[in-house]
């Protein structure tokens, strides 16, 4: 077990996390979903309480909790008036170490997330982040849904579970990190009450490879009725925590599409208003993730918005950025920091964060230095080294018959379309 | 309590400390041209958030204008007389500065996090913006085409905020409220140049305006700055608010709408309290009881238990003028909104026969001492809540008298405040259907 305490006498308030290393990418084939379905399982009855006893109680605290699952790790995460954080983690350990997983129970989780991934074919940007994640890492355990889908969720059963739990929720793949109005001393007592009921367990070693790029430029269509817009989400492979030129990517990527004045957004909305955002990002976990970019253009506008994107990235990689804006991006990463440590769950989650990811050690200690080593010729060093204008997915949810026709002849060197339904799991 | 210097007495008055839970207070100083200055000190970190809220909002629009005061937020973020487009924001990102703005029915807000060496900054790209921006076809033309697309994308290509919209212009038909912030379609196309600086001149000066400043920042020397740099501006002559008061509503209004969703869709709502009605409370935590969390009756009865829905939630409006009491069910595949009301109609029944339970009660309440003290974790979240409070109800301390009052609501209070609000000839009913069933549609 990893420890971090965070003190804060700010505000009369104890938060946690605690989180385990065994998350989505891990779950077995045919059984995604059993990670989160799991956790969620862990507030519906244990310690003796059915689920609404467990949330009566934890209401009565003046508590809330939360437990989910991302890519990597598994996490329940709380926050509590501070005279009750005594009362709240034990019960989150009672809750950890000993649930009930009722078959009943289960089975109704099992329905009821079925019904959210239906409703979440209303969220067109979804749609279009999902189809972009199913293409770009296709085959890898990155293109799944950690929440699985409606047919892997039907084939989750209590062993299922079970062994999961086991295997999963011990001190030796726990890191817990707890903050607010605590001093160290208490702070660890508090940690020890979420992990008493444990066993110590075996560490995880993880399995994940890195992703292979896919050559040529993919695009993917989501066909949705009565579409006003576009939406278009554009990726590649991105960066690793621990990649020499991971912190150069980071500034580099802050000067095209990271602020409100990069050049992405000055060029679709600031020149043309064609989208009401536009931004990029670099998405960070154990292993190499996607750097995209997003947009959500008119549908008269989106042909030569989805253009005028790919000529942004093609002259990103060939001809870089200049020495102006790279040292603005580091201005406004080296000085925008102290956003990212303002508080004492910031700074938790932080620490926790780096844990879960396996960034290398002193990731965060030594950030705003990495950054202000970071140079014009590294940043497009980077650049050509970590993305690809060729080597590319464009997923676009739109309305067939009006989008897909002009979007494919917008896309120079296309070497393959495929047309989905905005229902395809 | 004051820290006015000496060389600014007579252009910056102190006027009041406001407490504020168990800290500093807020203390409100006030130019002589109006402007009012709330500031909170808070060095637990060395940050500041400077925020300028404007008592406008689109309920001060009219019938083929709405949409102005969002468009004008946009608008902000334009040229000024000093600074040519693009500058204002590059300079606070150089800055390290978070900033954005939100529009809503009653007021307009603009803020910075910035970190503490940045105060000069701050009140100059503020002072700047309010009195010497540059409105010109060129960026109004522009900035109609963002606000259309983030329309789109907001509104026509989204379920939940299409049926928003259609749920205010169903209710209200005077107020207004009726109309959606963001503005109808073909407003928004139709704007011209002229007024956006009608609306500028008119909205935009120190008497219409309360800046906030919560964070590491020295009292004298805030003051200094925002008299330098504020001092001269001119007020405005603020045109009257035409209100046209909601009249009460006497029998139930239905709506049955066709989305492209896979899902039908319940939305209910009765007519609610302002925010500055002392029942306000009371029926915010009858909503609670009802809807807060996985406890709350309703979530049990329509998700857990049921099985009906995916999700429930409720709402009672924060808007100076009485608004609205919301609620929204969204179905599972092949449950009808028609079967999510009658569970609802049942929950309801029941609040309205008898009181919460005194268990029930201390839960809600414990909920909210806890979502009162996270909205202030930072020092954006401290200055939101006294901006808010002090636009929509005038003091800024409501914030905490709010939750001393929740504190003292008793079973009987919440029974009074149910049995005012949910009655059904008061009430707005939309159910929402997917497209390509039977789309005939019926009031």
């Amino acid at each position: 077990m990893r420890l971090h305490v965070e003190p804060s006498s700010a505000l009369p308030l104890v938060g946690f996390s605690i989180a385990f290393g065994q998350g989505g990418a891990h779950d077995p084939v045919e059984r995604e979903g059993l990670a989160r379905a799991s956790m969620r399982m862990l507030r519906r009855g244990g310690a003796g309480l059915d689920g609404k006893g467990i949330e009566d109680a934890v209401d009565r605290l003046g508590a809330e909790i939360g437990a989910d699952a991302s890519m990597s790790a598994v996490t329940v995460s709380g926050e509590v008036l501070a005279r009750n954080a005594s009362a709240l983690f034990e019960l989150v350990g009672r809750l950890l170490a000993s649930p009930a997983f009722e078959p009943a129970e289960l089975s109704k989780l099992v329905r009821e997330s079925q019904a959210e991934l239906v409703e979440a074919r209303d969220n067109d940007r979804g749609l279009a982040s999902r189809a972009l994640r199913r293409t770009l890492f296709h085959g890898h355990p990155y293109a799944r849904r950690v929440a699985g889908s409606v047919t892997s969720l039907a084939a989750l059963t209590r062993a299922d579970v079970v062994g999961w739990h086991a295997a999963t929720i011990t001190r030796a793949n726990a890191w817990v990190t707890v903050y607010g109005d605590v001093d160290d001393a208490r702070g660890r007592e508090l940690a020890q009450r979420l992990l008493a009921g444990l066993p110590e367990g075996v560490p995880h070693q993880d399995p994940v490879c890195d992703p292979v790029r896919r050559v040529g430029r993919e695009l993917v269509f989501v066909d949705k009725p009565e579409r006003t817009q576009v939406q278009l989400s554009i990726g590649t492979l991105g960066t690793r925590g621990d990649d020499g030129d991971h912190h150069a990517l980071i500034v580099a990527n802050t000067a095209f599409g990271g602020t409100f004045t990069a050049r992405l957004m000055n060029e679709v909305r600031g020149k043309r208003g064609w989208s009401y955002g536009a931004s990029s990002r670099l998405s960070l976990d154990r292993r190499r993730e996607a750097w995209s970019m997003w947009t959500a253009p008119g549908e008269a506008d989106a042909p030569a918005c989805l253009a005028l994107q790919l000529d942004l990235l093609e002259r990103l990689v060939n001809d870089g950025l200049t020495a102006e804006e790279v040292e603005f991006a580091k201005s406004y990463l080296a000085r925008s920091h102290v956003f990212e440590v303002d508080t004492a769950e910031k700074r938790a989650h932080r620490e926790l964060d780096a844990a879960v990811l396996a960034l290398p050690d002193g990731y965060h200690a030594s950030y705003l230095q990495r950054v202000a080593e970071v140079d014009v010729d590294r940043a497009n060093a980077a650049l050509r080294a970590r993305l690809s204008a060729d080597d590319l997915v464009i997923a676009a949810v739109g309305t067939r018959a009006a989008s897909l026709d002009a979007l494919t002849a917008a896309t120079p060197r296309l070497a393959r379309t495929t047309v989905a339904p905005h229902d395809l799991e | 309590m004051s820290e006015v210097p000496a060389a600014l007495e007579g252009r910056v008055c102190f006027v009041e400390a406001h407490p504020f839970g168990g800290g500093a207070p807020v203390q409100r100083f006030r130019l002589s041209n109006g402007l009012e200055v709330l500031v909170l000190v808070d060095r637990e970190a060395p940050v500041f958030s400077y925020q300028t809220w404007f008592a406008v909002g689109s309920r001060h629009e009219r019938p083929g204008k709405t949409g102005l005061a969002h468009l004008f937020e946009h608008l902000m973020f334009n040229e000024t007389e000093k600074l040519p487009y693009g500058v204002f924001d590059r300079k606070l990102e150089e800055a390290g500065a978070e900033s954005n703005a939100a529009t809503w029915v009653d007021w307009t807000y603009y803020y910075e996090n910035l970190p503490r060496e940045a105060l000069g900054l701050a009140t100059e790209l503020e002072s700047e913006r309010m009195a010497r921006l540059v409105l010109q076809e060129p960026q109004v033309a522009r900035e109609k085409e963002v606000v259309m697309n983030e329309r789109r994308m907001r509104v026509d290509d989204d379920v939940d905020g299409s049926v928003s919209e259609l749920l205010y212009s169903t209710v209200f038909r005077e107020h207004g409220y009726s109309w959606p912030t963001i503005g109808w379609m073909q407003d928004i196309e139709g704007f011209t140049t002229a007024d956006c600086a009608e609306f500028y001149r008119a909205y935009y000066a120190p008497n219409n305006a309360t800046l906030v400043v919560v964070g590491d920042v020295d009292v004298p020397a805030l003051l200094s700055l925002v008299v330098e740099r504020y001092g001269a501006l001119s007020a405005s002559a603020r045109p009257r608010e035409d209100v046209r008061p909601e009249p009460p509503q006497t029998e139930e209004r239905r709506v049955e709408v066709h989305k492209p969703t896979e899902t039908e869709r319940l939305v209910v709502a009765y007519r609610g309290p302002a925010l500055g009605d002392q029942d306000h409370a009371a029926l915010s935590v009858v909503n609670d009881v009802l809807f807060a969390g996985r406890g709350s009756r309703l979530y049990g009865a329509l998700v857990q238990r049921g099985e009906l829905a995916i999700d429930c939630r409720g709402w009672v409006s924060t808007f100076r003028d009485p608004g609205l009491y919301e609620i929204s069910v969204t179905a599972r595949p092949d449950v009808t909104a028609e079967a999510l009301l009658e569970v609802l109609d049942r929950e309801l029944a029941e609040i309205v026969a008898s009181p919460p339970t005194d268990d029930e009660l201390a839960r809600v309440k414990a909920k909210m001492e806890l979502g009162a003290l996270s909205g202030l974790q930072t020092v954006a979240g401290k200055a939101e809540q006294i901006g808010f409070w002090s636009v929509v109800t005038g003091d800024p301390s409501d914030a905490f008298r709010r939750l001393s009052a929740v504190r003292r609501l008793t079973p009987d209070d919440l029974l009074r405040a149910a049995r005012r609000y949910l009655t059904p000839s008061s009430r707005t009913v939309i159910l929402v259907r997917p497209s390509g069933d039977d789309e005939a549609e019926a009031e």
